[in-house]
């Protein structure tokens, strides 16, 4: 073999791999312990998807994360945050020593009162923890023994863009790299034959007005665009062009992939450059996963007891079931970040009707993920997050009636909920006022939460840092984010 | 001598071992500085401790006690802390997580022993004067710096690469695309010394190198066709990039392309192409998201614009001081917030209104265009002039004054055709204009425009007749014309009041039929003549037509000629009755009613008007708003409305683009509290950073402007942007910047690997006047950029990522080069140039998961025909939801300024080059001509096929292994020719039959074997 090709072989050793890269099946993360498989990544040479060196910096609780954004700000009293002694102001101006003269969004700031809105639904307390639940989402609520429900989340932006930007990147202003682009970039991923971070993004039932979404949300921003989630799509092709073209089959394809390696190995030869080893890595990635993708998207393997359990959604491509069943398999298969961004949470009216169908859309599957991951042993390797991007005001927007009202922009409280690796389940933390519109015990802002679930993985925010236009950049921001302990396991 | 380099970047550190060897503060000192010490003793104030500042010669020397006195480092106090055993006393301190090591602190030491000669950062020391090295036989004065440097590692250069090599390196740095095998034969050809130089001449005055410069300054100036907040929708600004593209290919010097973008409103009587410029500051991201504050938004943009300019001219990351000193450059926040305040007074709106026109916005008539408009609007004021004069004198009686009933009138009035009647407002849910077609190629109906409805999802158009009220007449029809498009058909049309029903037609197996009708369906690809009655559209007789609605859903649909007949009753009738028409207008202003007549409408229908009132009102209802009641009204109304339609057509067709203006007033500028847009602190007034050099204000009482800040970029005295932008265009030829960083030339960004290069550089294309071609040309014809690619092993080692020029670039295509070049082999390429920008194919589903519901950019419309073939730069860019064509070869969104994009390889990206419809069509094209133009024999074939994607012949063993290949896919296809049809069928261009379809298929996947091969994806 040519001299200069064995050296480059030896250089690209974290880059390349044979045909025998290795696959770790869900029952193998589920035997090993977390800390020896992932010393044992690190010193593989073969990986696909390297961690950075010193990764994870301490033995991590979950090794993969699946995050289920609701975009559009679901509203906390309706689901979370139990106010029992509101009824009694139902359509009463909100007091004055509650609102405090915070601001509000132009949308509700021109109103001439702002009448309390109760929630409408029926809260009942579930599991062994107690922890009250709306009754628009029966199933989560079987599983709160395993949840940690954060009722004091706040954040910066009071409008749905920046608020998802930063809910995502940590900033308000686009440009920096999403959560699963920090994660994939940290620690790698296990999987050689699939992304590192993977985002879908479900239909949604409720109104026809839904927020935007924006690639931002799942982009790399500074950090290499390989570390970009990679959208799982229900329309054309799961992965973007994973597809042979009409005609070309898969010899067709292998032929081509044969001469292509002979052709690369000459320029290889020619040039020396490291890339160009790295190129045909690439490709035969390429080839792997155009039997990967299939095979992952092919729910026929999943036993009818499963599949009912997500509900009659799951077998259409695209629905939030589906989705969620996907996440699990992603996660199976060592895909280390899962994003599900779920639209149509925005109810500034209607929100009886609308709410209800968005949780009709995500009530079932979400229970079923969590009982699915538990059965499987997978849930204590796996951390699972949800919330929105903002919470809901107290008040409506728009008329109040006894059957039906709006709720605006909230961002001084809102709930969001943690379970799996590393999470102490059963709880409720945080309190907010009688209103759900101050907090007034252990506020958490989005930084804290995000230092947390890294904490969880096994990094530690304060060191994971990239400089980028001079700064030591982090996804925690630089006002110092603390990790919430009791939150933790 | 020990060559060591550090693990970040390239820090030469060879000296320091040398016997002797002198400190560079710069080189050595500074960066110790600054990693170390300065997060404390450095530019901010807010962190500052002991009150020392190492940043400057005045805190090292003159602080309150010097803690470095030249020459003796034992007395010095920063020599022995950072020496100190004492845990207490040592620097840095422990709980910084900073440590000096051993060499470090020896650095320092000798620093100060040889007499601590201290330096402004480099980027702000004014460009030296240096002349190039003296190098036995080498004569190109960038080879003479680079050459020396190689000569003092001892590394030795690779020889010229040939020629083939260097024509394919030469037209894709300048053009983004790949030789012609003419061109290479002509070049080949050209034996006589100088053929290289008029080869790259060649190149720059071609059309396509404006393109490929323009694609690295629109990255800069953060140019996309879409808001990039929230809705994210459609904006107008194309022009902008056209004359981006122009300003490259007319080579406008590069400090008049500096002062037009920044300044170019503010110039003395400014040109169209002078305001166009100036777009450069509206290209920043905007929202209209309900609820957002505004004052939040107009403080963002001001910001970005700030930074983006900081970014593009200064390369300096102002950004970090938006919220607190800068922790390492000499940036304070007072200092960014005086910058700001330059750009602080825009007068574009803190909400887009999700319109593609937010102003201020600059119509771009051309000269054809311009004389039209004027000369119709001179016509126009005449016809108009004189139907009032005749109406003066015109005989009427108002039928709701006769005495005896009237009879009814038979009617036919012309609703809308070619242009609003007058008085009329129009609204589409897409929130732009309704969007006017003028003498497209199939005709319209009647005239010569039409309405276009094309964003693919739902919506309506609705125009309201305000001026002039329509009443329903008896036995009403209401007739107009649709068609819709044969490939783009839409699932539904809808036509109706806007104050009644629409009568819709649904897509079924017949067709687009009629609700609950069942008539001959609407054929696509014609006008349709639809009509309804006035109880379809839910309309009694006697009752207001307030206005029409058309609407359509996921195709393209285009509406012309509303018309309306029926049986008057002229009593009644707003057209017939003055009386009817006051009524009917109530007591509000309908647009374009003259001024003089406000106080009357507003004074109600039941206002006594004097003699005079009345006669003037009379007046112009006659004229304008009543069917015309004689002959000679008739007629001088057809010439008013002719010229007042030509009129319309010659402004409205007019593109245009957004600009940048001041408000009237300046806004004042605070310096705001840790970036928070409600919290103002001190007021500050526009100003420059204290490290560079002062700005002239243009008279003395004066207040500086963006013009003066401009102008200042520009100075001879001002270091920066010559560096800035050499060092970019070093970037774009030899792929890495002699700065790295080229986003960050502050103290945190990396050193010039070859400093006196990049002085001398920019000093050259000063000197030249900021002449581009001329500087490109001069760092083309360097040997550093002419020599071979091959990586030796030693150089590897020692210069991994060819930061030292031994060897010649290569590097990656850009995302644009990857699809151009794809296209311009294959023949499919359509090199038109300018105009809005195009959608070619793209994956279904790529905007729709993420657009807002109501977006006019959640549905992609693909364009059809040659504009799936166009250049790259002209592809419709979403920032929210990017191209993947783009994204996935690591082209930015746009969304901040890019100065700089990755180069990843990636399993999505082999995905893609394989198997994306547009790169299989074009293997498809390829493959054909290939088999045209390519000879007979396989071995010419191949020969053709290397020359025209690679620009050189194949091997005898790629020969081979080609054949080899080709014979594999060929019996492949012969087992299977329904898969050999499939193949030469993929895409809208259709196949020429040149060859036998199992012979064009394997050549097709031969095609797009040599299209993904390493060496195809690179400038080698």
């Amino acid at each position: 073999m040519n001299p200069i090709f064995d050296q480059q072989l030896a250089l690209n050793r974290r880059q390349f791999f044979g045909s025998t890269g290795i696959r770790l099946g869900g029952v193998a993360l589920g035997m090993n312990a977390a800390s020896s498989l992932l010393a044992q990544e690190a010193a593989d040479p073969t990986r696909m998807h390297p961690p950075l060196p010193g990764f994870p910096n301490f033995a991590p609780k979950a090794l993969n994360v699946i995050y289920l954004h609701m975009n559009g700000g679901p509203a906390q009293v309706d689901l979370w945050d139990h106010k029992p002694k509101l009824a009694e102001y139902y359509d009463k101006d909100l007091p004055d020593s509650i609102r405090m003269g915070q601001r509000i969004t132009t949308m509700t700031s021109g109103q001439t009162r702002l009448p309390v809105a109760p929630s409408m639904f029926k809260f009942s307390q579930h599991g062994q923890c107690g922890t009250w639940v709306s009754e628009l989402m029966p199933h989560t609520a079987k599983c709160v023994d395993d949840i940690a429900v954060v009722k004091t989340v706040h954040t910066n932006a009071i409008n749905h863009d920046p608020a998802c930007t930063f809910v995502m990147t940590g900033s308000e202003v686009p440009g920096k790299p999403s959560l699963g682009s920090w994660l994939s970039y940290g620690l790698g991923s296990v999987s050689n034959d699939l992304p590192g971070f993977v985002v879908l993004t479900p239909t949604w039932k409720s109104g026809a007005a839904a927020q935007a979404l924006f690639t931002r949300m799942w982009s790399s921003g500074f950090l290499s665009s390989k570390y970009t989630g990679v959208a799982l799509r229900h329309v054309g092709d799961p992965v973007l062009y994973v597809q042979n073209p009409p005609g070309v089959s898969s010899q067709n394809r292998r032929a081509m992939l044969d001469t292509l390696s002979e052709l690369n190995r000459r320029t290889l030869e020619q040039f020396g450059d490291p890339e160009t080893l790295t190129r045909m890595a690439q490709y035969e990635m390429a080839f792997r996963m155009q039997t990967s993708v299939p095979d992952l998207t092919d729910l026929k393997q999943e036993t009818a007891a499963t599949l009912d359990m997500y509900g009659p959604d799951v077998t259409k491509p695209g629905t939030f079931a589906a989705s969620a069943l996907l996440a699990r398999r992603l996660v199976e298969r060592g895909v280390r970040a899962v994003q599900i961004l779920h639209r149509g949470w925005d109810q500034h009216g209607n929100l009886p009707r609308d709410l209800r169908s968005q949780c009709e859309d995500t009530d079932q599957p979400i229970g079923a993920l969590l009982t699915d991951l538990k059965q499987r042993g997978m849930l204590d390797k796996t951390l699972v997050v949800w919330g929105g991007e903002f919470g809901r005001t107290i008040y409506s927007q728009g008329t109040l009636t006894k059957d039906n009202y709006g709720r605006d922009h909230h961002p001084r409280n809102f709930c969001m909920w943690l379970a799996g690796g590393g999470i102490k389940g059963g709880q409720v933390y945080g309190e907010t006022d009688d209103f759900s519109y101050n907090v007034v015990q252990n506020p958490v802002h989005i930084n804290d939460l995000n230092a947390t679930m890294l904490h969880c993985l096994g990094i530690d925010h304060e060191r994971f840092t990239v400089k980028f236009q001079g700064l030591d950049q982090r996804l925690t921001g630089v006002e110092g984010p603390k990790i919430i302990k009791e939150l933790l396991a | 001598m020990i060559v060591a380099f550090a693990s970040l970047g390239i820090r030469w550190v060879a000296e320091v071992h040398a016997a002797n060897p002198e400190v560079s503060f710069n080189r050595d000192v500074r960066p110790i500085l600054a990693d170390k010490c300065f997060h404390c003793h450095g530019p901010a104030a807010q962190t500052r401790k002991a009150e020392l500042r190492l940043d400057t010669a005045e805190g090292v020397f003159q602080g309150k006690t010097p803690v470095v006195i030249p020459g003796q480092p034992n007395e010095s106090l920063l020599i022995k802390r950072i020496h100190s055993t004492d845990e207490s006393e040592v620097m840095p301190p422990h709980d910084s997580n900073k440590t000096l090591t051993a060499e470090q602190k020896e650095t320092l030491k000798r620093w100060v022993e040889q007499g601590a000669k201290y330096q402004k950062h480099w980027a702000f020391e004014p460009i030296s004067k240096v002349a190039a090295p003296e190098i036995a036989g080498v004569t190109h004065p960038v080879d003479q710096f680079l050459n020396a440097r190689l000569q003092q590692l001892g590394l030795s250069a690779q020889p010229e690469a040939n020629r083939e090599t260097l024509i394919r390196r030469v037209a894709l740095t300048l053009t983004g695309l790949t030789p012609t095998i003419k061109e290479i034969d002509e070049y080949l050809a050209d034996q006589n010394p100088g053929a290289y130089e008029r080869m790259i001449d060649r190149y720059l005055a071609s059309a396509r190198y404006g393109e490929e410069m323009a694609k690295h300054w629109l990255d800069v100036a953060r140019y996309a066709d879409t808001h990039g907040l929230h809705l994210d929708n459609e904006r107008q600004m194309w022009a902008y990039r056209d004359w981006v593209i122009r300003a490259f290919n007319e080579n406008l010097p590069f400090d008049q392309f500096t002062v037009w973008q920044v300044a170019g409103d503010l110039l003395p009587n400014p040109t169209r192409d002078q305001l166009v410029a100036t777009g450069f500051n509206r290209c920043n991201v905007t929202t209209s998201e309900g609820g957002a504050i505004p004052e939040e938004f107009v403080y963002r943009y001001a910001v970005d614009r700030t930074t983006a300019v900081s970014q593009a001219w200064l390369g300096l990351t102002a950004g970090c001081a938006v919220c607190h000193d800068h922790k390492y450059d000499p940036l304070t926040t007072k200092e960014f917030y005086s910058l700001y305040a330059f750009f602080n007074n825009a007068a574009d709106p803190a909400m887009d209104g999700n319109t593609n026109i937010t102003a201020p916005f600059l119509k771009l008539p051309d000269p054809k265009q311009m004389a039209a408009a004027s000369g119709a609007s001179k016509v126009e004021r005449d016809a108009r002039e004189w139907l009032e004069t005749i109406s003066t004198d015109t005989s009427y009686s108002d039928p709701a004054e006769s005495k005896s009933p009237l009879g009814r009138k038979p009617i036919h009035d012309i609703l809308v055709d070619d242009a609003y009647p007058i008085g009329a407002t129009s609204r589409s849910s897409s929130r732009n204009p309704i969007d006017w077609m003028t003498d497209p190629a199939f005709k319209a109906a009647s005239g010569r425009r039409l309405i276009r409805q094309a964003f693919a999802s739902s919506y309506n158009d609705e125009i309201e007749l305000k001026l002039r009220p329509v009443v329903v007449p008896h036995e009403a029809t209401i007739e107009v014309y649709v068609m819709v498009d044969a490939v783009d058909t839409p699932t539904s049309v809808a036509f109706g009041a806007t104050n009644g029903k629409t009568v819709t037609w649904r897509k079924t197996d017949q067709g687009l039929v009629r609700d609950g009708t069942n008539p001959s369906p609407i054929v696509p690809g014609q006008w349709n003549k639809l009509t309804v009655s006035s109880v379809d559209v839910g309309l009694n007789p006697g009752q207001r037509l307030n206005g029409i609605k058309l609407s359509q859903t996921g195709g393209i649909a285009y509406w012309d000629a509303v018309s309306l007949s029926g049986q008057t009753d002229p009593a009644t009738d707003p057209l017939e009755s003055l009386t009817a028409w006051r009524k009917s207008l109530g007591t509000n202003i309908p647009p374009e009613l003259p001024g003089e007549l406000n106080a009357l409408i507003q004074g109600g229908p039941e206002k006594v008007l004097s003699a005079d009132e009345t006669a003037k009102l009379r007046r112009f209802y006659l004229a304008v708003i009543a069917r015309p009641v004689n002959d000679e009204i008739a007629s001088a109304r057809i010439a008013w409305e002719t010229s007042r339609i030509s009129r319309i057509i010659a402004e409205e067709t007019a593109p245009g683009t957004f600009i940048f203006k001041d408000t009237d007033k300046p806004r004042e500028s605070f310096i705001m509290v840790r970036g928070q847009y409600d919290k103002k602190g001190d007021p500050v007034e526009p100003a420059v950073p204290a490290v560079l050099p002062p700005i002239a204000k243009s008279t003395p009482e004066a207040r500086l402007n963006r013009l003066d800040l401009a102008k200042w970029l520009v100075t001879p005295e001002n270091p920066l942007p010559a560096r800035v932008t050499v060092n970019r265009l070093w970037q774009q030829v030899f792929g890495t910047g002699l700065v790295k960083t080229s986003y960050d030339f502050g103290t945190q960004g990396e050193n010039p690997s070859h400093p006196e290069l990049l002085d001398w550089l920019a000093n050259q294309y000063r000197e030249n006047g900021w002449d581009t071609k001329k500087l490109l040309k001069l760092l083309l014809t360097s040997d550093a950029f002419r020599r071979q690619g091959k990586l030796m092993p030693d150089v590897k080692v020692a210069d991994p990522h060819n930061r030292l020029y031994a060897r010649g670039p290569r590097i990656r295509l850009d995302a644009e080069q990857v699809r151009d070049n794809v296209l311009f082999t294959s023949g499919l390429i359509d090199l038109t140039m300018g105009g809005r920008g195009v959608k070619p194919y793209q994956p279904a589903n790529i905007w729709e998961p993420v657009g807002y519901s109501d977006s006019n950019t959640r549905f992609y419309m693909q364009d059809h025909g040659s504009s799936l073939y166009r250049r790259s730069v002209y592809a419709f860019l979403k920032r929210t939801a990017p191209p993947p064509f783009m994204s996935n070869f690591d082209a930015p969104n746009r969304e901040q300024v890019c100065t700089v994009r990755e180069r990843s390889n990636t399993p999505l990206q082999a995905l893609q080059l394989m198997n994306d419809v547009q790169h299989f069509e074009a293997a498809r094209a390829l493959a054909e001509r290939v088999l045209i133009d390519g000879g007979k024999t396989t071995d010419e074939r191949l020969t053709y096929l290397y020359r025209t994607v690679l620009s050189r012949t194949p091997t005898t063993d790629e020969t081979s292994l080609l054949t080899a290949s080709l014979q594999k896919q060929t019996t492949l296809f012969t087992a299977n020719p329904d898969a050999a049809k499939k193949v030469v069928n993929v895409g809208e261009s259709k196949p020429k039959n040149v060859a036998p379809e199992i012979e064009t298929a394997a050549w097709t996947m031969l095609a797009n074997l040599v299209l993904n091969t390493d060496e195809t994806l690179n400038r080698n």
